[in-house]
């Protein structure tokens, strides 16, 4: 109750900072004091339920832990990461999430540009195909592997009919059933949920690109791909640096679609690390390797998160 | 030779511009309804027409079996996912009860936060605002174990609690990101104003503040409720029993048993995907804004 009063009160009294010109009395305790009022509700469920249990979770890190046998907690320092990296399991995992994370970056790159720049043109039906451009991200990921799995399906499956009338092959394949295959397909279905929001980056900084720069280029009689090259490009080199970024963290981190549709197999094929790690905590009851494993792709993620976090700053998109 | 040109003709005067526009254009269309198609085709049909060789690209005899089994299984669905045709209907209810009101929580929490950015300017805002941001980046699989662990000491588990409160820690950066962005575009002469009819802080944002600045709270509300119907994986960790399972996990159900009838998957695929969809579709604008705006909204 003392908060809310205090929050009025200095609210009342306040004037709005950076207002207009004029002089004002310094009130710089005021201010911080009231804004940081304002803050705690958030920091407060931040700092209890993300910056706790990530401490918490580096700290069950150092520990053996099953929560089936929690007697038998024991500070092991280090012993889950030495496991984890001589861990054949582990190494397969993360050479999958790699190339995972790889061909996503590619296949996203090049749809999303390709899509921007034609959403970029006036064109009939322009309006349709931004509407469409949401559908795969309302999609939740589970669905998304629903789907994929029936598109795939070796006996029902869409795909396999297609083909087959058209000639294309002789018998019907069982995709996911192959190493090959169900990584590509993995790959096909983080690609299609995660397109738009690359889509939407792409398309504002697309959007940003004056139109003079283009006439200047037509005057130069640049051809098509002079134009891309010298203009287009060199200002859509930040939006792409930023879905690089936001794709790797996604991609390197990406579950459900895959969970729902491989559940990691046919072997280890798509065994990537968050799914591994979801079954090592699932099935195991290992918490200690388990949180070994999240903080694999914490640091990880943080690292990619640094990068991103200090392009927006020269971007100057971060402003105060 | 300076008459401006309108800035978007990036293949303009090439007699080939429309037909490579066009064709890209119609890839892009199919590349984005075919898959989905495929699922609503599957979910109208009969499991028997669905397993035909080769597929019906149109249901045959169109049939609303599937999703009426929702609601009134027959023997043989009632069998298939582990109960998850049972379950569909509940957990939809879930789903719906707990991105509400994570959706509300957040905007709670974040008005306040946002207000601060967009209004004072107090030492360490930048770096507020960029512990915000990282949390967003935090992938949720680290904080996974001990929230599980928090959760069962508080006895939340299988509780809506322990996922809205989850939700939360997702949706909560990306609300207060797009709620900083629309509340600095308020003019400030309204507060000025309410202050000179001495109006008080909340009942100015009550009745002044919050119905000006309702676009940015129904995009960030939109944002957070897609977050929270979407999410899989904690909803698989915090959840046990239908009392709070959501309609990821019963989908999921459906994929992950070895007898499932492809339609039914297809159906709940379906049924799932709908109420994120629709508010897609209705707010399709605010939502192109709100992802554009600050490229923060991952």
């Amino acid at each position: 109750m003392s908060t809310t009063t205090v929050v009025k009160t200095a609210a009342r009294s306040g004037t709005p900072a950076g207002g207009g010109a004029g002089p004002r009395k310094p009130r710089g305790l005021t201010d911080n004091l009231r804004a940081y009022l304002l803050n705690t509700p958030a920091m407060v469920v931040i700092g209890v339920l993300v910056a706790y249990p990530i401490g918490y979770s580096f700290w069950l890190s150092l520990h053996k832990y099953n929560l089936k046998l929690p007697a038998l907690q024991k500070f092991v320092w280090f012993r889950n990461y030495v496991n984890l990296v001589t861990d054949p399991e582990f190494l397969t995992s993360l050479r999958v999430t790699i190339a995972f994370v790889v061909v996503v970056l590619g296949l996203t790159v090049l749809l999303g540009t390709t899509l921007a720049l034609v959403l970029n043109e006036t064109f009939l039906g322009r309006g349709v195909l931004r509407s469409l451009v949401l559908l795969p991200w309302a999609m939740p990921g589970v669905v998304n592997g629903l789907m994929w799995r029936t598109i795939f399906d070796a006996k029902t499956g869409p795909l396999n009919g297609l083909l087959y009338q058209l000639g294309v092959i002789d018998s019907y394949q069982a995709w996911l059933t192959s190493p090959t295959g169900a990584f590509l397909i993995t790959a096909l279905a983080q690609v299609w949920n995660t397109l738009p929001f690359t889509v939407i980056i792409l398309l504002a900084g697309l959007s940003t690109i004056p139109g003079e720069l283009y006439d200047a280029a037509k005057v130069d009689r640049a051809g098509v791909f002079q134009r891309f090259g010298q203009v287009t490009l060199p200002w859509l080199l930040h939006p792409l640096l930023i879905v690089l970024i936001l794709e790797t963290m996604n991609a390197f981190r990406a579950f459900d679609t895959i969970y729902v549709l491989t559940g990691g197999g046919p072997g280890d094929a798509t065994n990537v690390i968050a799914v591994l790690n979801v079954k090592t905590v699932l099935t195991y009851t290992d918490f200690g390797l388990g949180s070994a494993y999240s903080w694999v792709i914490t640091l990880v993620t943080l690292l990619v998160s640094i990068g991103y976090v200090s392009s927006l700053y020269k971007k100057g998109s971060i402003e105060v | 030779m300076t008459t401006a040109v309108p800035s978007r003709p990036l293949l303009a005067r090439l007699p080939w511009r429309k037909i490579v526009l066009y064709t890209l254009a119609l890839f892009f269309v199919l590349y984005l309804v075919l898959p989905f198609y495929w699922i609503v085709n599957l979910s109208f049909m009969h499991e028997v027409d669905a397993a035909s060789v080769p597929p019906h690209f149109l249901p045959y005899h169109p049939t609303l079996e599937n999703f009426l089994g929702f609601v009134n299984p027959t023997a043989d669905q009632a069998l298939v996912g582990s109960r998850a045709v049972q379950d569909t209907p509940y957990a939809l209810m879930n789903s719906l009860i707990v991105a509400f009101s994570t959706a509300v929580f957040n905007l709670v929490l974040g008005t306040f936060a946002a207000y601060s950015f967009s209004r004072i300017k107090f030492k360490g805002s930048q770096v507020l605002l960029i512990v915000y941001l990282m949390t967003r980046m935090v992938p949720g699989i680290a904080i996974i174990i001990p929230f599980y662990l928090v959760m069962r000491t508080l006895h939340l588990l299988d509780t809506y609690g322990a996922l809205i409160l989850s939700y939360t820690t997702f949706a909560l950066p990306i609300t207060i990101w797009i709620l900083k962005d629309y509340f600095r575009s308020v003019p400030r002469e309204l507060e000025d104003a309410a202050r000179v009819d001495r109006c008080g802080w909340f009942r100015m944002m009550w009745s002044v503040f919050l119905p000006i600045s309702a676009p940015g709270l129904v995009a960030a509300a939109i944002f957070s409720f897609m977050t929270a119907w979407n999410e899989f994986m904690f909803a698989l960790f915090m959840t046990s029993t239908i009392s709070s399972q959501t309609i990821p996990v019963i989908a999921a159900n459906f994929a992950t048993d070895l007898n499932t009838q492809i339609t039914l998957m297809a159906a709940s695929g379906v049924v799932a995907v709908a109420p994120p969809l629709i508010l897609v579709l209705f707010f399709q604008r605010l939502i192109l804004q709100g992802m554009a705006a600050g490229s923060v909204k991952g």
